[in-house]
């Protein structure tokens, strides 16, 4: 097992409450943050989160966050991470609609509904391995490179036992992913019917 | 340009990623520790260890017509803790038991630690307690907050490692659990840094383990394991080293948890579970078999024993015989009794009531409860449970008891 396994995870974690709550500061100010104010407030952030405190606290910040959330998904977190680049495009909905038709099952039947187990693919289903592959080129033809990026390295990451995890379901899907995007899947469906009712509001026959 | 990297990039990981498959080791049949039809009439061993001075004995009150062997019962070690619980037991090289348990203000409190003593069967006297594991000490291990502790199951590992298993929570209840683990190479003395188990996709939460673990033939580990949150069901994990490398799921729904393993053979195994069912279902023991050595469960019929939501402990000794310890009530956990079921026999008879007080203190049953079963060698068995969340019973059964109870069941038998 890696030795550096649990700083390597903090690390991670310290690094996304930085990018998350730059996420939320751009969101909260009506103007953009320049690139290197973010990549400074990231090294600030990320230094915060990742160094004990002392005080009180026993642990670093950023293990009291990861004691409730496990380790995100390294999908999550590079999308995540990807968010405050600049020219970072919006992630598409090609791949958000599976992500939350994938989750949508997936839960369910591997929180205990019923006999068959999902999750258990992800220890080594070579079926498995396959349809991620395919998703992922899926999401090269789209044509959404990034995602290519971001799924072989979810896989190497897995192949290395970068995490705690042996299971691929673990690098590629977590349930903040799966919530994101349910919420932006629900809402394009929500846009594209208010869109519609109001084009054919504005365009009814006379 | 930059898609045909990509592409190459994914050929790439494609190839690691199956290597990596590749790698993984195939799923082993059950290691069986006794074979029964090689065993099965011989003869046991009589012999009988002094009681210490220390241990009370107790007759047998239900069966004995003469000179039955003595029961030897005593207490694990005071720590002066208020609240108890959790008992497990893994026997030492030497020939001494290794016990563990949580103990603390109260169940759940975050000043509730791990305990461990060592029984001398030679003397018949438990060591001082130590402190395996706390709370700070989970956390800086695992680098992540930790808020409570619970249920310590211990495990021998194929290099002859001590391995101890433990349930943590960081959030919530104990529907919050997590699994960890520790490996002492000096039979627990001293004890490694605490490792992760990932068992469950919803933030690793909600895993707990209570029973103890069975072997497979190559060597790993399978860990009777157990959910109670969104379900409450069973799943065998298949361990190697601090890692859960697969799993399978030995029942489903929110009815049974707790899980106790019978390996009959290489590719045979019964589950008995604690049932969690709602108030208009039957209260009895659920059961799940397994024909291809844990790969598959299939739900089977109850074993007609009330349960009333209460962990079972589980035990093969060498001949074959089949042991558990329950509350075959269906409500409280008042009284608690061993049951026997001897080989190629589909009955289980109760062969030695352990507790069985129904007085009520401030309104309410005392609680005899989470029992545990091992065996030293094969023959006899120690038992520890849970005694009112204030002590923990010890229970010696010399293997001349259960020679003695078997043949007092054939007598009972022969005069019907």
């Amino acid at each position: 097992m890696n030795p550096y396994l649990q700083t390597i995870a903090l690390l991670e974690m310290s690094l996304t409450c930085a990018v998350v709550l730059i996420v939320l500061l751009q969101k909260l100010s009506s103007i953009e943050i320049p690139i290197f104010a973010r990549l400074a407030l990231v090294l600030l952030l990320g230094n915060l989160f990742f160094w004990p405190l002392g005080m009180s606290l026993e642990l670093p910040l950023s293990a009291y966050v990861r004691g409730v959330t496990g380790d995100l998904s390294i999908v999550s977190m590079l999308l995540l991470w990807g968010s405050i680049l600049p020219f970072a495009k919006k992630t598409p909905l090609g791949f958000k609609v599976p992500v939350a038709l994938v989750a949508v099952l997936f839960y369910p039947l591997a929180l205990g509904f019923g006999m068959f187990d999902p999750y258990a693919w992800g220890y080594g289903s070579i079926g498995f391995l396959i349809s991620v592959i395919l998703f992922a080129t899926f999401c090269g033809l789209a044509p959404w490179t990034k995602g290519v990026w971001i799924f072989s390295i979810a896989m190497i990451a897995w192949a290395a036992h970068w995490h705690e995890s042996a299971n691929l379901w673990d690098y590629l899907l977590d349930p903040f992913l799966a919530i994101w995007a349910l919420f932006a899947t629900l809402s394009a469906i929500y846009i594209k019917r208010r869109d519609k009712a109001q084009s054919s509001y504005l365009f009814r026959a006379g | 340009m930059s898609r045909l990297l990509a592409f190459c990039f994914l050929l790439l990981a494609s190839v690691l990623a199956y290597l990596h498959i590749d790698s993984r080791p195939v799923w082993a049949p059950f290691l069986v520790a006794h074979s029964v039809e090689g065993i099965a009439g011989s003869e046991l061993s009589r012999d009988l260890t002094e009681a210490g001075k220390s241990v009370k004995e107790l007759k047998n009150i239900g069966l004995v017509k003469t000179a039955q062997p003595s029961l030897r019962m005593d207490w694990l070690p005071d720590t002066s803790a208020p609240s108890v619980h959790a008992a497990s037991l893994i026997p030492l090289k030497n020939g001494a038991v290794r016990a563990f348990w949580f103990a603390g203000s109260r169940e759940g409190a975050p000043d509730v630690v791990i305990n461990t003593a060592v029984f001398d069967s030679q003397t018949s006297r438990w060591s001082s307690p130590t402190v395996v594991m706390d709370r700070v000490r989970a956390e800086k291990g695992l680098s992540r907050y930790i808020a409570k502790l619970g249920n310590p199951v211990p495990a021998r590992m194929a290099d002859g490692r001590l391995q101890l298993f433990f349930v943590t929570v960081s959030i919530g209840g104990w529907a919050g659990s997590s699994i960890s683990s520790v490996i002492s190479d000096d039979e627990g003395l001293t004890w490694g840094q605490p490792q992760r188990l990932i068992s469950s996709p919803l933030t690793n939460m909600s895993t707990l383990v209570k029973s103890p673990a069975l072997s497979f033939a190559d060597g790993r580990l399978g860990l009777p394991a157990y959910h109670e949150w969104i379900g409450r069901f069973g799943e065998l994990l298949r361990i190697e080293e601090s890692q859960v490398i697969d799993k399978r799921r030995m029942s489903a729904g929110r009815g049974a948890i707790q899980p106790v393993v019978f390996v009959d053979s290489a590719q045979n195994a019964g589950a008995f579970f604690r049932q969690t069912r709602s108030s208009s279902q039957v209260k009895q023991i659920p059961v799940s078999e397994t024909k291809d050595s844990g790969q598959s469960w299939v739900t089977a019929k109850d074993l007609e024993i009330p349960n009333p939501n209460a962990a079972l402990a589980a035990l093969t000794l060498a001949n074959g015989m089949k042991l558990m310890v329950l509350n075959n009530i269906e409500a409280g956990r008042y009284r608690l009794v061993m049951v026997m079921q001897e080989p190629h026999s589909q009955q289980w008879q109760v062969i030695q009531v352990l507790e069985d007080d129904a007085s009520l203190v401030n309104g309410l049953h005392r609680e005899f409860s989470y029992p545990f079963l091992i065996s030293s060698n094969g023959e006899d068995a120690h038992l520890t449970y849970t005694w009112d969340r204030k002590k923990i019973r010890h229970v010696y059964f010399p293997a001349a008891w259960f020679q003695y109870a078997a043949s007092s069941l054939k007598d009972k038998e022969s005069q019907r």
